[in-house]
């Protein structure tokens, strides 16, 4: 099974980043320009916020790892459809190494994240940055899900990724990524809460760049909200993956 | 000691009067209903195999064969009955065994050898007898999709046949390749068989049947209509294909 994964990872690498260091820095390059670019732009429109341009990084590469996570997790089964029609793979092995690209891009982020702090003079501690990590678990967590669920449905409806690109697109703007949250009025706090990645990314900010620690009640609705799209995810794939392979 | 047991296996797949597989045309088609024809492709087909027996399956194109291959592989998962395996399998179904296009050939065998059950290490051994027994070490660093299809057929029977502990299923053996490598199988097949390894063919060849098989079934419209000594069903099969009568 080691190897399988293994093999699995380094295949979506391979074909990914046509196996070279290289092409794995474009994946990096892409959410880094991202951020250039758009601190360029708004750190002047919210030049009253100081800490502006460090939201805004920790905000991008979360984002950036929702979004490739949740697009190679629903085309997962799809690209892989030559092993689902001639071999006997276990298709959730199919679906989660295909977010192994995806985390391994997250993890690189995690330490330029942690070295942007410190060189703009808010170095996290210790716990803080533990913490943050346990934000990052959560947010797996809710890719998965989604990876589970969608990857089955994606081999029915075969424009889902089209669907989803257009939720990703309008979810960059619903998710307070290059706003403040603070700019909206408090009444829709709530509703911008209910989009999966807006917790992670708020919760986030406050340990690592306002170094405090969010309530109880937060912690709680950021839990139940990723068990719920883990739990969600599964139960549609377990109806419908034994049968994946004569959609394919 | 049974390798292979099946039990009253049934499959049909449902074919829909207008196909609908995208997102778009069920919300813009929601209220027009379709129709759904059920395919009984296979109808309560039990057969048993003995562990070091080759069983060979014939029949007309439609006739189920493929099916039976993919529900005994486990791709396929039967509508009603039961399947039960003891030992590993190792398929090579309608003429290949899941070619990723994009990676070359040693990236293909160490993900298939993986599919396979195989380790890494294994796979590193065994990799340059694959090629030579496959004839392509000159192009081993060639993407599959730059292969012709005999090159990739000839690829696939290197590696099932290296992988194969158990039972081996081969849809089509033999019929690829030119006589050189045509021997080359033979002969790998024999030794295979020598040492106590069981194997399920699908051919249309009343030869191959007739000369590597020890029990054979015929299958017609999905159900099993003859079953006996392998030369007798190809007997069988051949006269009632050349009297162009229905075989049941």
């Amino acid at each position: 099974m080691s190897g399988l994964v293994w093999t699995l990872v380094r295949t979506d690498f391979k074909t990914r980043y046509h196996g070279t260091a290289g092409g794995f820095l474009w994946a990096l390059l892409k959410p880094m320009s991202m951020f250039v670019v758009l601190m360029g732009v708004f750190s002047f429109l919210f030049a009253s916020k100081p800490t502006y341009k460090l939201d805004l990084i920790v905000g991008l590469f979360l984002w950036d790892f929702f979004a490739e996570g949740t697009k190679s997790g629903l085309i997962s089964l799809q690209s892989k459809s030559y092993l689902l029609a001639k071999t006997r793979v276990p298709p959730w092995v199919l679906v989660i190494t295909s977010i192994a690209n995806a985390t391994i891009t997250l993890t690189v982020f995690l330490v330029v994240i942690a070295a942007f702090l410190a060189a703009t003079g808010h170095p996290p501690t210790l716990e803080a940055f533990a913490v943050f990590a346990m934000y990052c678990v959560a947010l797996l967590a809710m890719v998965v899900g989604f990876a589970l669920g969608s990857s089955v449905l994606f081999l029915r409806y075969r424009d889902l990724n089209q669907v989803w690109d257009l939720i990703l697109q309008a979810g960059f703007f619903l998710a307070p990524i290059i706003y403040p949250l603070g700019i909206l009025p408090e009444r829709f706090h709530f509703y911008l809460y209910v989009w999966p990645p807006t917790p992670v990314i708020e919760f986030s900010r406050t340990v690592l760049v306002a170094g405090s620690v969010p309530t109880l009640r937060g912690h709680l609705y950021l839990a139940i909200d990723a068990a719920v799209c883990l739990i969600l995810g599964a139960i549609v794939f377990k109806r419908l993956s034994p049968r994946a392979a004569e959609f394919v | 000691m049974k390798a292979l047991e099946v039990d009253a296996v049934s499959k049909s797949f449902s074919i829909p009067s207008v196909r609908r597989d995208t997102v778009r045309e069920h919300v813009l088609a929601a209220f027009r209903p379709r129709r759904f024809d059920r395919l009984q492709v296979l109808d309560s087909v039990s057969f048993s195999v003995s562990r070091g027996e080759a069983i060979g399956i014939m029949g007309r194109n439609g006739s189920g064969k493929s099916t039976l291959l993919k529900i005994l592989s486990g791709v396929y998962l039967p509508d009603r009955g039961r399947v039960q395996v003891h030992g590993s399998i190792t398929p090579v179904l309608e003429l290949g065994v899941g070619w990723n296009p994009e990676l070359d050939a040693v990236d293909n065998i160490l993900l298939i050898g993986a599919v396979m059950g195989l380790s890494l290490a294994e796979i590193r051994r065994s990799l340059d007898g694959i090629l030579a027994f496959a004839e392509l070490e000159r192009f081993a660093q060639l993407k599959l999709k730059h292969y012709s299809s005999g090159m990739s057929e000839r690829l696939g029977y290197a590696i099932a046949f290296k992988a194969v502990r158990e039972v081996l299923i081969l849809d089509e053996i033999f019929a690829v390749g030119d006589a050189g490598f045509k021997q080359r199988c033979e002969q790998r097949y024999l030794e295979l068989r020598a040492q106590g390894c069981t194997a399920v063919i699908v051919s249309h060849d009343p030869r191959i049947i007739a000369t590597y098989c020890d029990r054979a079934l015929l299958l017609d419209a999905g159900r099993v209509a003859f079953e006996g000594r392998a030369r007798d069903v190809a007997d069988y099969y051949v006269s009632a294909l050349t009297h162009l009568e229905p075989v049941s």
